[in-house]
């Protein structure tokens, strides 16, 4: 019997629209009670202490600081666009903003959760490896270019004026039970605008995986170069975030593991909504190069990743 | 809009989210959706939201923070953006809530296709058959001891009691197919209607659903069952089997049918998902 290309079920997407939000909720929310405790508690002249002055030891720092400071891509590009008013070098703002929302505790464990019985440790250790490689390599080709051409003017002109006063951060002096009060403020706010993200991807995903029939995937699936293409565009398009991302990559059952790689790495670095917060940041055209970029570093990578038998 | 009006916008938000997430704890209707590693997040989950809404509506901080354009994310300022952004997270999440029927229906069975093999299965690794107590209750090398099949479980009357996953492994593993072949047994499901393969119509699909995490996840897998005529229940209703085992070749592989002696209604049970 000839099974129809899309047939769309509504109690069907939203059962499965549903338990994905109910899965992937409580670790939005977590992420988010930390990036507000970090947020108020940590001031970022801290970080700036801890990052070598040579290019390339400070982009490896810068990208692992997600380790200790994990922020997911909605909230790092606020932190990153402060950081580089108040002097952090734009290749390391660059590294962090790239990899800290994967290189990360928590989207660590939510991707060896999700991927429970497909390859978990493996998967969620290349995700950090290939991330990392990845916001490294973007972070020195950042450091080669002339600022002008990266950063926007308002930012620029910020930069080069930049003054030799203290780092402005969150914090300021007030008393605990007050910046509870506000790190909760914060949280709040991180994790409501995060969850319309998130409600608006898993929409999209549910459909997608509930209403196609996943056999016209099929020949997309056993060829690693489209696959991998196709999985990264998907990931462009759900604009998911990378706590709970892992989450809806593992539904997708008939893709080879390196078409998934390339999804959780891609898509935490470049997605729809991150091409308009990134536009607050960095010039248009930068942010076309980095796309680019982005996906065809990310692709070669994980393709190449077959040769390990992932 | 005014910063209260936002604070409360956003208590409701966030109350919403609290009061789902723990209603489907408490009533048991998250077992439906999430695997058991994740029930205990939802009721964490719950349970903070619920107290953050208090918090947020109660002990407002407006005028604390820094004002100045430090541009870290402290949500939406204008009216229609906290709207916006209220509307978007409470009405799909409740239209949800009430459309779902906690169970896939046939249309995202068929899209998905179905599993008629262990090896399809995510996590499959090949049976390993453990060691069995001996008669004295001593521990023998694997493969010896008492009779793998006195293990199984049965109903009143004696029938193996299986699931379709126990069928697929036995369809897989010749060590444990001879404890099935030609054996009386029942076996509960969700009847779906077989689409090939099925020239005389006494032909239908048993699926259950494996899942990983959640039900998004959910693969179905299905054994067949050769019925006495042909039946009629409602796509993805609950059915209970009796009949004997066999495990032809079809298509290249041994796969588990069901000789059905009976197929009657069953209530849904108490776990829907295979792990």
């Amino acid at each position: 019997m000839e099974v129809p290309v899309f047939t769309f079920s509504l109690p069907d997407f939203s059962y499965a629209f549903l338990s994905v939000l109910l899965e992937g909720m409580p670790f939005i929310l977590v992420g988010t009670l930390i990036s507000g405790l970090l947020d108020q508690f940590l001031p970022s002249k801290v970080m700036l202490r801890f990052l070598p002055k040579n290019p390339f030891l400070g982009a490896c720092t810068a990208a692992g600081m997600g380790l200790i400071f994990p922020m997911c891509e909605c909230g790092v590009v606020p932190v990153i666009r402060r950081l580089i008013h108040k002097g952090l070098p734009v290749s390391n703002a660059v590294a962090y903003m790239l990899a800290a929302p994967v290189v990360n505790p928590i989207v660590i464990l939510s991707t060896y959760a999700a991927f429970r019985g497909q390859g978990a440790l493996e998967m969620s250790s290349l995700r950090v490896a290939v991330a990392f490689l990845v916001a490294v390599l973007v972070a020195m080709a950042v450091h080669n270019l002339p600022l002008r051409r990266v950063l926007r003017p308002r930012i620029l002109e910020s930069v080069e004026n930049l003054p030799d006063g203290e780092l402005h951060t969150h914090y300021h002096p007030i008393g605990l039970l007050r910046r509870l009060r506000a790190a909760l403020h914060v949280a709040v706010s991180d994790f409501l605008d995060v969850m319309v993200y998130f409600v608006l991807g898993v929409g999209v995903s549910a459909a997608i995986s509930t209403a196609l029939n996943q056999e016209v995937l099929l020949p997309l699936a056993l060829n690693d170069w489209f696959a991998t293409a196709a999985m990264m565009l998907l990931a462009f398009v759900l604009s998911l975030c990378s706590t709970s991302d892992a989450f809806i990559a593992a539904t997708f059952v008939a893709f080879p593991a390196v078409a998934k790689l390339a999804f959780l790495v891609f898509g935490p670095m470049l997605d729809l909504k991150l091409v308009f917060i990134y536009s607050s940041v960095f010039t248009k055209r930068f942010i076309l190069g980095l796309a680019v970029g982005l996906f065809v570093l990310i692709g070669l990578i994980c393709v190449r990743l077959s040769v390990i038998g992932l | 809009m005014t910063l209260s009006a936002r604070r409360y916008f956003q208590g409701a938000s966030l109350a919403v989210w609290g009061v789902v997430a723990l209603s489907f704890y408490f009533s048991s209707r998250v077992a439906s959706y999430l695997h058991p590693g994740f029930h205990g997040w939802t009721v964490f989950s719950g349970i903070v939201l619920v107290l953050i809404a208090a918090a947020t509506v109660f002990f407002p901080v407006e005028g604390e923070l820094c004002d100045d354009d430090c541009g870290a994310a402290h949500g939406p300022k204008s009216g229609w953006g906290t709207v916006l952004t209220t509307a978007l997270l409470i009405i799909p999440l409740l239209g949800a809530v009430m459309i779902s029927p906690s169970q896939f229906g046939a249309v995202a069975v068929m899209n998905r296709g179905l599993a008629d093999s262990i090896t399809d299965l995510p996590g499959y690794v090949p049976f390993t058959e453990p060691p069995l107590p001996n008669e004295d209750g001593s521990i023998g090398p694997a493969g010896q001891g008492a009779d793998f099949g006195s293990y199984l479980n049965k109903s009143a009357d004696g029938r193996i009691v299986a699931s379709t996953m126990d069928l697929l492994y036995a369809a897989n593993e010749p060590g444990i197919r001879q404890d099935f072949e030609n054996q009386e047994i029942e076996v509960i499901g969700q009847f779906f209607p077989a689409r090939k393969n099925n020239p005389t119509g006494d032909r239908f699909s048993l699926v259950r659903m494996f899942v990983m995490c959640c039900a998004a996840d959910a693969r179905p897998v299905a054994i067949t069952i050769r019925a006495p005529h042909p039946e009629t229940f409602p796509d993805m209703s609950w059915v209970k089997v009796t009949g004997k085992v066999t495990f032809p070749t079809e298509g290249g592989k041994t796969v588990p049918v069901i000789v059905a002696d009976a197929v009657v209604p069953a209530e849904t049970p108490p776990e829907t998902f295979l792990y």
